[in-house]
């Protein structure tokens, strides 16, 4: 049975800036907002967008992620015929290869795509903070009866040279592509999401794969090559909320948003639009008597007795009684002790906090989620001892033993 | 083989004690009665035999139970969703519609053949009104170690004030035999009081209850057991955890009052995991001005009020200005701005206008039924 249309989530990248937080996982499962993980969002944007067959391309400690994953139940991707596939590299009668670049590791699965006979492609990225309709995007390639379409934000000119920009026609149509140039001809910057006719999809690949110079990317190699040939490329414009969370800041930063009262964030409160995730299945949130907690978001499991402020609770965080947590995102299953203080920092899953341990601090000028400076990281099973501190700099995934110090 | 599962299946009796509680099953059975946050009352005893490695599991019902199918879908959340047994709902034969089950005896009767079709060797019966995090398990060891021919579970409680025309307590002999069953007890003060669940073995449960619905006899305790005392093996098991009765509106109130008292969280939840349906709600947000002390808040609510030793169950909002005080508010529960709420319980989808003023008292809460506007 012929699907139109499947998604391929190009999810083998390591994120290494986010280094203490991906060296055991990687950064497609990189938890975010309180109980999500980053790759929920193309999930769950697949299944809203009624795509019931995807494939994740897996390399990097995949572990975390295939666990995660599982039968695809909590994304209703458990089905008879599709579902979601986690796809790592692996042996072939040939030789086994690990994915060279995003459009080998699709040329790699072409057998895979082509069990389903598909008319369209689309590839993903699934390390990027958004909500989308990808069946608008399915309308729009095929009202413009495009072979390539490749979604597009606007971004201000001033950082255009940053991004990989399309250059259209008034039509949308690409006639230009430019990789992080010096003079940007447009603003117009691509997500790395596109939509392939699968037969233009794979004849490229094929050529792509035979050529010994590619590197075997989409950006670099395969693009210009349906530019090349004259393919009907087109730009789909985009809009809404969209974060590639690549660093630490903008990690933080993506978090922060949702908590930001003029709502620059992405919105999980959204009945029409869900995100799906594996659950915790854990009681109820617990506040008690001493607790005081302004403007933040809260998940089930956790037990709250100090002070949180402008943060972001994963489940099962534990906060003591005269401990404060300010504009700090703080992974699940961490517990932090009396007269501790986390401040605007990241603090990844089941790390412990000693009383009286300080982590990261406010900058001088306050909390500004635009421009955030420092932000201090801990890493996943740390314990940072009594009265130790780690300085707002820090990136620490080791233990910090009492009152040692880390900037 | 590995013995990851007991040789026991389950059966539970979703409605037993409806009548004990009558607001709260006007569209529902007691075993979908919303408890502690996010939970219905059959997740207890549900999870606790999924934890128990029980992967058969009957589910009695007798009438309102779209709620409870709803809520129990093929069994996923509990991991029932097995080829081989799994979760099974029963409800009445539709030829049997004019006689609705009067009693265990019926309703265990109308599942013979089926259990006549099963392999394993005991069967736990049980209700759903007690939330508990039970280990059956260590009932099933306790039962087989004996050699008992039944093996019942009480615990020691008062009597609570609404089941005092029906319940049953115990006499236990040094042996921890049973000795007396006696039907609505009334003395004050702790007794051993009967938790409704109990071990026998298939075969000869199949056998008393067939002997008992040729004589016309409906109830299990009272009709079999009690008369039997001195045929049958009965034994005692005493549980001694954590165990929250719902036996009317006051206890249902108090029992979800209780979770909010330090230890209580630990006690019912610190053991085997407690399963229940997944809504996928965000996190719990809280708005700037929120106050929030001595509460239990289930994910997916929106906080701008103040809250003050109360449950929300998930969805729950409370807008500028509202105060909610000692309440139990449950799923999807609206209280706009600047109400004043205290001592009420809500049940679910409620909309508290703007303003509102509702105070009930901690020994007569106010009720709101489902989907309600005040």
């Amino acid at each position: 049975m012929a699907k139109e249309m499947i998604a391929m989530i190009l999810a083998g990248g390591q994120g290494s800036r986010l280094y203490a937080l991906t060296q055991k996982l990687a950064k497609p499962a990189v938890p975010f907002g309180g109980k999500y993980r980053i790759i929920d969002f193309p999930l769950s944007n697949c299944v809203n967008s009624d795509i019931d067959t995807v494939g994740i391309l897996t390399q990097y400690q995949p572990l975390v992620l295939n666990e995660y994953i599982g039968n695809g139940q909590p994304w209703d991707l458990d089905r008879l015929h599709g579902g979601v596939h986690v796809l790592p590299p692996y042996q072939q009668a040939s030789g086994s290869d690990w994915y060279k670049g995003t459009a080998n590791a699709i040329y790699q699965n072409i057998s895979f795509i082509d069990r389903y006979d598909p008319k369209y492609v689309i590839v993903l990225s699934g390390d990027q903070i958004c909500k989308q309709d990808y069946s608008d995007f399915l309308r729009f390639h095929k009202e413009k009866d495009a072979e390539f379409s490749v979604a597009v934000m606007e971004v201000p000119w001033s950082e255009a040279s940053r991004f990989g920009l399309m250059v259209t026609d008034e039509n949308d149509k690409i006639s230009e592509f430019q990789e992080k140039p010096k003079n940007p001809k447009s603003n117009l910057a691509s997500m790395g999401i596109y939509i392939f006719n699968w037969d233009i999809l794979k004849k490229y690949l094929t050529e792509d794969e035979a050529d010994p110079n590619s590197e075997n990317d989409f950006g670099k190699n395969v693009i210009p090559n349906l530019l090349r040939d004259g393919r009907r490329m087109y730009a789909y414009h985009f809009s809404g909320y969209w974060k590639d969370v690549g660093t630490i800041s903008s990690l933080w930063q993506a978090n922060m948003e949702v908590l930001d009262p003029s709502h620059s964030g992405i919105n999980l409160f959204d009945e029409n639009w869900k995100i799906y995730s594996r659950n915790s299945g854990q009681p109820c949130q617990r506040i008690g008597n001493d607790a005081t907690i302004v403007n933040s978001m809260i998940s089930e499991g956790c037990r709250v007795d100090g002070t949180v402020n402008n943060s972001i609770l994963f489940p099962g965080v534990v906060v003591e009684k005269g401990a404060t947590v300010e504009a700090a995102v703080v992974m699940g299953g961490t517990v932090i002790k009396a007269g501790a203080s986390v401040k605007h920092c990241i603090v990844a899953e089941n790390v412990m906090i000693e009383e009286g341990a300080t982590v990261g601090a406010m900058p001088e000028g306050g909390l500004n989620i635009a421009e955030p400076g420092d932000v201090a990281t801990v890493g996943s099973g740390v314990v940072v001892g009594k009265g130790a501190t780690v300085g707002p700099k820090a990136m620490v995934s080791s233990d910090v033993k009492d009152g040692e110090e880390q900037w | 083989m590995v013995n990851s599962n007991v040789n026991a299946l389950g059966v539970i009796f979703a409605n037993t004690y409806d009548n004990l509680v009558p607001e709260l099953v006007a569209e529902r059975s007691m075993a979908s009665i919303p408890f502690g946050g996010r939970y219905r009352l059959i997740d207890f005893t549900l999870s606790s035999m999924a934890n128990a490695g029980i992967d058969n599991v009957s589910v009695i019902v007798r009438k309102n139970y779209h709620s409870l199918m709803d809520h129990l879908g093929a069994g996923r959340e509990w991991d029932l969703t097995r080829k081989h047994g799994g979760l099974n709902i029963v409800p009445p034969f539709a030829e049997r519609s004019v006689k609705m089950y009067s009693g265990r005896v019926d309703a265990i009767e109308s599942i013979l053949s089926w259990l006549e079709a099963q392999k394993e060797r005991y069967v736990i019966l049980s209700d759903s009104y007690i939330a508990v995090n039970f280990d059956f398990g260590k009932l099933i060891d306790a039962h087989v170690s004996s050699g008992a021919d039944v093996t019942m579970v009480y615990n020691r409680a008062p009597i609570p004030e609404g089941a005092r025309s029906d319940n049953y307590t115990i006499r236990i002999d040094e042996d921890g035999r049973v000795t007396e069953i006696l039907s609505n007890d009334y003395r004050l003060g702790e007794q051993n009081l009967s938790m409704n669940m109990y071990v026998i073995d298939r075969e000869s449960l199949i056998h008393l209850v067939h002997d008992a619905a040729v004589r016309g006899l409906v109830y299990f305790e009272r009709d079999i057991l009690a008369r039997n005392l001195k045929l049958l093996n009965v034994k005692a098991y005493e549980f001694k955890g954590y165990a929250a009765r719902i036996s009317d509106m006051k206890s249902y109130f108090d029992e979800n009052m209780r979770l909010l008292e330090p230890g209580s969280m630990e006690a019912l939840f610190g053991g085997a995991p407690i399963y229940t349906k997944i809504r996928d709600d965000n996190p719990t947000r809280y708005l700037e001005g929120s106050t929030v002390k001595n509460s239990l808040l289930a994910d997916g609510c929106v906080i701008e009020g103040t809250v003050e030793n109360s449950v929300l169950f998930r969805g729950c909002q409370v807008k500028k200005g509202a105060v909610v005080k000692n309440c139990v508010l449950m799923q999807d529960t609206v209280v706009e701005p600047d109400c004043d709420v205290e001592y009420v319980v809500t049940d679910k989808n409620v909309h508290i206008t703007e303003g509102k003023k509702l105070t009930g008292t901690d020994t007569f809460p106010v009720f709101i039924a489902k989907n309600h506007s005040v």
